[in-house]
């Protein structure tokens, strides 16, 4: 009896094997050579501008760099930035989310509004948004908008306005993708869970901090992962768009000139690899929010 | 529950208001740009239009690389626009189809076939998020130029899947794994192979998060500004982000928000269509604290 059983579920193993294949192994020729190419390279002095092969250099890379002052103001502005840019994303998502929490008239109208930052595709409204806040000389609100870069950029060094317009840009569109995805959390959750809050407790902080956040914890685990690992896609593409007119470095854009301008191929990879130790420790702890162990099904 | 205090209800509304118009004035604003004469860019009004005009619109689809004047003493060229619209509807309708294939095979297998370690596979594609794209495009070239693919439209073809695969095989696995095993059961034992069981049965039921996996990779790679300049060069190849990337803002600022709209306005319509479903396919697959 237990013979043809175990027969068929090996076939079933072999079958998710190769339904798996496809995807693993676009995963490998995008991402895995890549990425051990970087690993590798960050190992050694590779060079374009250099004669000869590249040489293993160990540990050389990574060593230097942490005892490098512009690496460390780098890495403090990616963090900062990282960080300062998730909270207001978070912030405002929970807020519309709460907003959209209940019925109202109108209320698909409101969600739609709400939908469009993150639909209204970045790559282009990035254009848009950057020339709008760094204005061409031309147009009619430049003298406007060229005071303020100015009174920011004289506080703060120039190119802060920049920065601040992509902060910007990156809060706006991101609050948005949040805002959705935590509303999808709440109409998961019976609204008879919220209607008990409601008798156990008079305080609208309270409950919200006893009920709606932990109801809400995978969804909200889920969108602070996917905030901080996208909070630098915005970045980038200002980064290519203005040739790299931006002058607070963060980790990225520093390897990336590292690479492009410097021809260090070799720190520049050890450079961009710097984060990721962090950022899996991170995506391991969340894991155990979104991902929990099969629970007792009811 | 009392009905609402008005003082309450007012807050509400209010704050339904600002959070409007934070959403949507970005928005706005670039469509009143796009529509102004550059009469009235430089001395209207920034916040309205008073003659609309649809000029800038016209403008892009213009015969490619015929001079449109000067500025200063700067020549203006006009850019093979249409071009780039056929190409981006390639792309982004071949890298969707794409991507919801790939998923769907290998969330089938995670949630449904359960092979050892289905759960690790699961983390460690998701993990894939972790890989900084900084200066990922140096050794992704070589993979492009090994595969013969350089200047290709099918360079995009093969990376732009890798951008939403790790967030799409997420939900759909979870969604897959939390169906009841009689769901299937029922079509098996009447004889129905196990593929005829997921057309019939499972995919369907599964349509929401089907929908909001597409809806999700749409707006990933349509955000991808960065990949489409590194591997798409020469200008008939481009994809519109790309060939706006090429624009010279400074000169053709109005051109180039036209251009924005044009690309927007179909990506927001399909996104807007499926929105409801969007929202529903993620409350599905994530239901159950998944």
């Amino acid at each position: 009896m237990t013979r043809p059983v175990a027969a068929a579920r090996r076939r079933e193993i072999r079958v998710a094997y190769l339904l798996l294949s496809p995807a693993v192994l676009l995963l490998l020729v995008v991402l895995g050579y890549p990425i051990g190419w970087e690993v590798w390279t960050s190992l050694t002095d590779l060079s374009p501008l250099k004669d000869g092969g590249a040489a293993f250099v160990g540990m050389e890379n990574y060593r230097r760099f942490l005892s490098d002052g512009e690496f460390w103001r780098a890495a403090t502005v990616t963090v900062v930035y990282a960080v300062v840019t998730s909270v207001a994303k978070v912030a405002i998502g929970v807020g519309f989310a709460l907003l959209l929490a209940r019925p109202f008239r109108g209320r698909a109208l409101v969600f739609l509004a709400m939908f469009l930052p993150w639909a209204y595709p970045s790559s282009v409204s990035v254009i848009g948004w950057y020339w709008t806040l760094n204005p061409p000389i031309s147009t009619a609100y430049s003298v406007f908008m060229g005071h303020i870069k100015q009174a920011v950029d004289g506080a703060l060094g120039g190119g802060a306005w920049s920065f601040f317009s992509v902060t910007l840009f990156n809060v706006w569109r991101g609050s948005s993708f949040i805002g959705v995805l935590l509303l999808a959390g709440i109409n998961a959750v019976p609204p008879e869970l919220f209607e008990c809050a409601l008798l156990e407790s008079k305080s609208a902080w309270r409950r919200f901090w006893m009920v709606t956040v932990p109801l809400l914890k995978p969804f909200l685990a889920l969108a602070i992962f996917l905030s901080l690992t996208t909070a630098f896609v915005d970045l980038a593409n200002v980064w290519m768009l203005t040739g790299g007119r931006i002058v607070f470095p963060v980790i990225g854009t520093q390897a990336y000139w590292l690479a492009i301008r410097g021809g260090q191929f070799g720190p520049a990879s050890a450079l961009s690899l710097m984060l990721v130790p962090f950022l899996l420790a991170v995506l391991l702890l969340l894991f155990r929010v979104f991902d929990a162990p099969e629970r007792e099904r009811a | 529950m009392n009905p609402r205090p008005w003082w309450k209800s007012l807050g509400h509304a209010g704050l339904l208001l600002v959070a409007t118009v934070y959403c949507l004035f970005p928005i706005y604003f670039m469509l009143v740009q796009s529509l102004k004469t550059a009469q009235e860019d430089v001395f209207g009004n920034p916040l309205i239009v008073v003659n609309p005009t649809f000029e800038n619109f016209a403008e892009l689809f213009e015969r490619e690389a015929e001079v449109r004047g000067f500025i200063g003493r700067t020549l203006r060229r006009s850019y093979p626009f249409l071009d780039w619209m056929e190409n981006t509807l390639v792309v982004f309708a071949g890298s969707v189809g794409l991507t919801l294939v790939v998923s769907l095979l290998a969330a089938y297998a995670l949630g449904r076939l359960r092979p050892p370690g289905f759960r690790w596979w699961r983390r460690v594609i998701f993990a894939t998020y972790v890989i900084p794209h900084t200066i990922l495009f140096v050794p992704l070239y070589q993979v492009v130029l090994a595969l013969h693919l350089d200047d290709n439209l099918l360079a995009l073809l093969l990376v732009y899947p890798t951008l939403a695969l790790p967030f799409c095989v997420w939900i759909l696995s979870a969604y897959f794994q939390h169906l009841p095993r009689e769901v299937e059961e029922a079509a098996l034992i009447e004889g129905a192979g196990r593929v005829r069981a997921f057309f019939s049965i499972i995919l369907p039921m599964s349509w929401p998060v089907v929908v909001a996996a597409g809806i999700f990779t749409l707006g990933t790679i349509a955000s991808d500004f960065t990949l489409a300049s590194v591997f798409l060069l020469d200008a008939q190849n481009q994809t519109i982000p790309g060939g706006l990337g090429t624009m010279d803002v400074a000169l053709d600022e109005l051109l180039a928000v036209a251009g924005i709209n044009l690309m927007a306005i179909p990506v927001v319509l399909i996104c807007a269509l499926f929105a409801r479903s969007y929202v529903r396919g993620l409350t599905a697959a994530m239901i159950e604290g998944a």
